[in-house]
């Protein structure tokens, strides 16, 4: 009973977007549009050192050279994006660094409430260490001490660069180079900020690392910039989760997180996207264009993404692992729900180079609405990948009969003793499943929303708890407006 | 999309003198337009749909228009091609229809391929291959069972090259009218000698209450490139039922594709895809399917195995879209590749296009070799390595051969496999 009073609650919490709200914070930001100075703006906002503004402006000059290049091969329809009518800087004016959340402009901590991060309760309750991304500046970074105690670094980016050069220097671009793809190659000049972590050698985080990115400036891009590395025999559970303001113009998020596990390491890296999906005409909405990327290069490393994708007007986004270790695995689960205009495509590439590697992909997609939803996947297995063994599932699950779903898997394998599975489905929801729920004093919605969250199970399982109950609550959201 | 062209290839002007036009009317000009597109070049590496099938080998080989070549004389089908009883003979010799070899039957037509306005309204016009084959055809047949009867054809497509590689480019009609039931076995051989290219377009019209059964075997020890375009429409209540064995020896290299592009327009229509390829040697096989659902409660199936030797190269592209108009649709799709050696390689992209709710649609892919525990299982029953080996991969294929409900069609698919299989010997 109480799930169903929770639902229902939920439901009328929100019954418009309820993150669609805008803080009034000065903000700094650089003059509309790219081009070599507003990087060497950027880089000098950053204090960087000259081998960093180097490295973005390498990237802008090849980026320059893709100007037609633009991936198009996605199932996404979307506009023409003029790169020079965005802001690529903004930053909240006050720049101080805070020792408690006292010092923090209240307004702020104002929008984390709203946003449901409680910095303050979380200290306490959660044991969750939050370095929160507002707009393109970390502000506040908790924990940060304590990490320090047992030799994690989990610091902004920006701030890695100048703190830990070599580690940096080391391992930046080494999964993603900049020359990757087009959204990559922009992100590699203009990346503002994300979050650096490294775990060092035999050490199990014993807390979950968290981001909340948040688009909040207008028309600013956000180019965020992750890197993980887990050191020999490590683990880490990292946590990334999106809300954005409501707004009326697209805007551009072209992120790039790079993972990096090394011998025995493993990586958990779990994802809640919600950004402003647009309205239900199909108005405004996030551009999301992202590029994540692990490489399991010890033996026997692992890294598993988790995402649950139910916001943007466009998602283009493939989780991939480089399975290079000798006994490493790559595992992948996602949700992804397009509701309204959204569209999405969104998949995973798994790529077996060393022998006895793993890799299990489980992807649900959910579209309704006027929505298009495509898996798009690869799995390709090296010839020398002994033993290699693959696992897909792709469900869809089409509610209404104007949305469309489809799965483009392909499938690549170089090796004899290596074996791949690839299964799919696409169906409704069961009439007879609606009825029995109905039948039992539900409504079509609450109905809709358990029967959807019971498809998505195998993957909202997979996320830390916190997430899990957040994620099972945005599947509803997610799906507002689309029976009936 | 310039780029991922091959702008040198043989088909060109040089080629274009040599084939000769068609004579005015509405096929001139699509024939014009097609040479046009040509000249542009063939499809590339950088080609989606070619990715895995590039022609750069075929670009690269000085092909002739079969009909310039006068130093080829086919007198006699090969005696190692069976009669099939009961069934009507239809031969090609490099794509042109030869009444002399054929037989004449009373209840169906049976003529030499002559485009009239009806012609390429279902082979995909758009496709670069069969825009190949309408700028340059050369002949082939129209099968045609203009009332309700029931017929099996037997037709056999023979190429043959002389001193220099040739390249001819068949386009088979094959049209049952409501109620017609068409059966058509397909005989791919080639002579030896230089390489051959056939460019085969097949267009198949099943009316309501129809059926067509193809059963396709191409078997190939040289080096030829078969490259053959099904274009399929089938109305409601009929039914479209194919099997293509591609068979590969164990020191050939050629290059074989069937592509089919079946749309189902009418309510309750049918399509079953079958295939299953044996590859030795470093021959190459690509099955291409595009199934479209327009109608509602049509089904289609599809289920394609591969078994790969030496330093093959299977492909399977399974597209299935189901259009908005499609509820109740039930479309399935299965592809499985056996690994027999290292060294083979194996690229499937199964994919689903779904725009109505109320579906049943699934797809299925898997790779893998021969398991051990199966082979242990048949030695403790004292059966030796390689023969447990060969029925394992018999029952394999098995399936989908059980696939196919023209019983003697089946039972001379499966000697072709069993053959192919001895051939290869004890090496298993």
């Amino acid at each position: 009973m109480a799930a169903t009073t929770q639902t229902t609650a939920t439901v009328k919490d929100v019954e418009q977007y309820k993150y669609g709200f805008v803080t009034d914070i000065e903000t700094e930001r650089a003059p509309k549009g790219l081009n070599e100075d507003i990087i060497r703006f950027i880089s000098a906002k950053k204090d960087e050192p000259a081998w960093m503004l180097e490295w973005r402006l390498k990237a802008y000059r090849y980026w320059l050279t893709l100007a037609d290049e633009e991936p198009t091969w996605a199932k996404l329809h979307y506009p023409r994006i003029d790169y020079q009518d965005s802001y690529y800087y903004a930053a909240p004016k006050q720049q101080a660094k805070y020792e408690s959340l006292d010092q923090v402009d209240p307004k702020l901590l104002e929008t984390y409430k709203k946003l449901g991060i409680p910095l303050l309760e979380q200290q306490m309750l959660a044991g969750v260490a939050v370095d929160a991304v507002f707009d393109s500046v970390s502000v506040a970074t908790t924990y940060k001490k304590k990490l320090q105690e047992l030799g994690v670094i989990f610091s902004p980016i920006s701030e890695a660069v100048k703190t830990h050069p070599d580690l940096v220097k080391k391992y930046l671009g080494s999964v993603v180079p900049y020359s990757d793809n087009f959204f990559a190659t922009l992100n590699s000049a203009v990346f503002t900020d994300g979050s650096f972590v490294y775990i060092p050698k035999g050490l199990r985080c014993p807390m979950e690392l968290s981001t909340y990115f948040r688009i909040n400036e207008k028309n600013t891009g956000q180019f965020e910039r992750t890197l993980i590395i887990a050191d020999e025999g490590s683990y880490v559970s990292y946590l990334e989760g999106c809300t954005a303001p409501q707004r009326d113009e697209n805007q551009l998020h072209a992120a790039v997180v790079e993972l990096i596990a090394l011998d025995d390491a493993e990586i958990k890296y779990s994802t809640v996207q919600n950004w402003y999906p647009g309205d239900e005409n199909g108005k405004g909405g996030i551009y999301n264009f992202v590029t994540k990327r692990a490489a399991c290069r010890g033996r026997n490393s692992k890294v598993m993404w988790t995402q649950v994708e139910t916001g943007s007007a466009i998602t283009w986004k493939y989780p991939s692992c480089i399975l290079q270790g000798d006994g490493s695995s790559g595992e992948f689960y996602s949700v992804a729900i397009t509701n309204n205009h959204q569209q999405a495509d969104t998949g995973t590439k798994m790529i077996h180079i060393g022998k006895n590697t793993k890799s299990r992909i489980i992807s649900k997609g959910i579209s309704a609405g006027k929505s298009s939803n495509t898996y798009r996947g690869l799995v390709r297995v090296q010839g020398k990948a002994d033993r290699a063994r693959n696992y897909t599932q792709c469900d869809s699950l089409l509610i209404g009969d104007k949305c469309s779903a489809n799965t483009v898997p392909y499938i690549e394998s170089r090796s004899p003793t290596a074996t791949t599975e690839h299964e799919a489905t696409t169906s409704k929801i069961s009439e007879d499943q609606l009825f029995y729920c109905l039948q039992r004093g539900m409504t079509q919605e609450e109905a809709v929303s358990l029967i959807v969250n019971g498809f998505c199970k195998e993957v909202l399982q997979t996320l830390p708890m916190e997430f899990a109950v957040e994620a099972q609550k945005l599947v509803a959201i997610s799906l507002e407006g689309s029976v009936g | 999309m310039a780029a991922s062209l091959i702008s040198a290839h043989p088909f060109g002007e040089a080629y274009a003198a040599k084939a000769g036009t068609a004579s005015g009317g509405r096929w001139a000009e699509l024939q014009r337009a097609a040479r046009a597109e040509i000249a542009r070049g063939l499809p590339g590496p950088q080609h989606e749909e070619w990715r895995f099938t590039p022609l750069t080998a075929l670009a690269r080989v000085g092909f002739i228009p079969a009909a310039a070549a006068d130093d080829v004389d086919v007198t006699t089908v090969p005696s190692d091609v069976p009669r099939i009883e009961g069934a009507t003979r239809v031969v090609l010799v490099n794509g042109v229809y030869r009444a002399d070899l054929s037989d004449t039957a009373t209840d169906i037509e049976i003529a030499s391929f002559a485009p009239n306005d009806a012609t390429g309204q279902i082979a995909l016009a758009e496709l670069p291959l069969v825009a190949l084959n309408t700028a340059y055809v050369t002949g082939g047949v129209t099968i045609a069972a203009k009332r309700p009867t029931t017929r099996t054809v037997h037709l056999i497509s023979i190429g043959a090259s002389g001193s220099q590689p040739l390249a001819f480019h068949p386009r088979i009609v094959v049209t049952a009218a409501a109620g017609a039931s068409l059966t058509v076995v397909e005989t791919h051989i080639g002579l030896p000698g230089q390489p051959f290219f056939a460019n085969t377009v097949i267009e198949v019209d099943v009316a309501e209450d129809a059926t067509v059964r193809r059963y396709v075997a191409v078997i190939e020890d040289g080096d030829a490139f078969h490259i053959a375009t099904s274009g399929v429409a089938v109305a409601a209540r009929g039914t479209y039922e194919s099997f293509h064995l591609g068979l590969g020896g164990h020191r050939a290299s050629g290059t074989v594709r069937q592509e089919i592009h079946a749309r189902l327009n009418g309510e309750a229509a049918r399509v079953q895809l079958g295939g299953v390829y044996a590859l030795g040697g470093e021959s190459h096989h690509d099955f291409t399917t595009v199934i479209t659902h327009h109608a509602p409660g049509a089904s289609s199936q599809q289920l394609f195995k591969g078994v790969l030797d030496g330093k093959s190269h299977g492909v399977y592209q399974g597209r299935v879209q189901v259009l908005q108009t499609a509820q109740k649709t039930d479309a399935r799709q299965l592809h499985k590749a056996l690994f027999l050696t290292a060294g083979p390689e194996v690229d499937v992209k199964p994919e689903l296009e779904i725009a109505a709710d109320d579906v049943q649609c699934a797809h299925g892919a898997t790779t893998g070799s021969i398991d051990p525990d199966h082979l242990f299982f048949l030695a403790a029953r004292g059966i030796d390595e390689p023969t447990a080996r060969g029925l394992l991969v018999e029952g394999f294929v098995a399936d989908a051969l059980s696939q196919v409900s023209d019983e003697t069609a089946r039972d001379a698919l499966q000697q072709q496999v069993t053959a192919w299989l001895r051939k290869r010997g004890g090496a298993l």
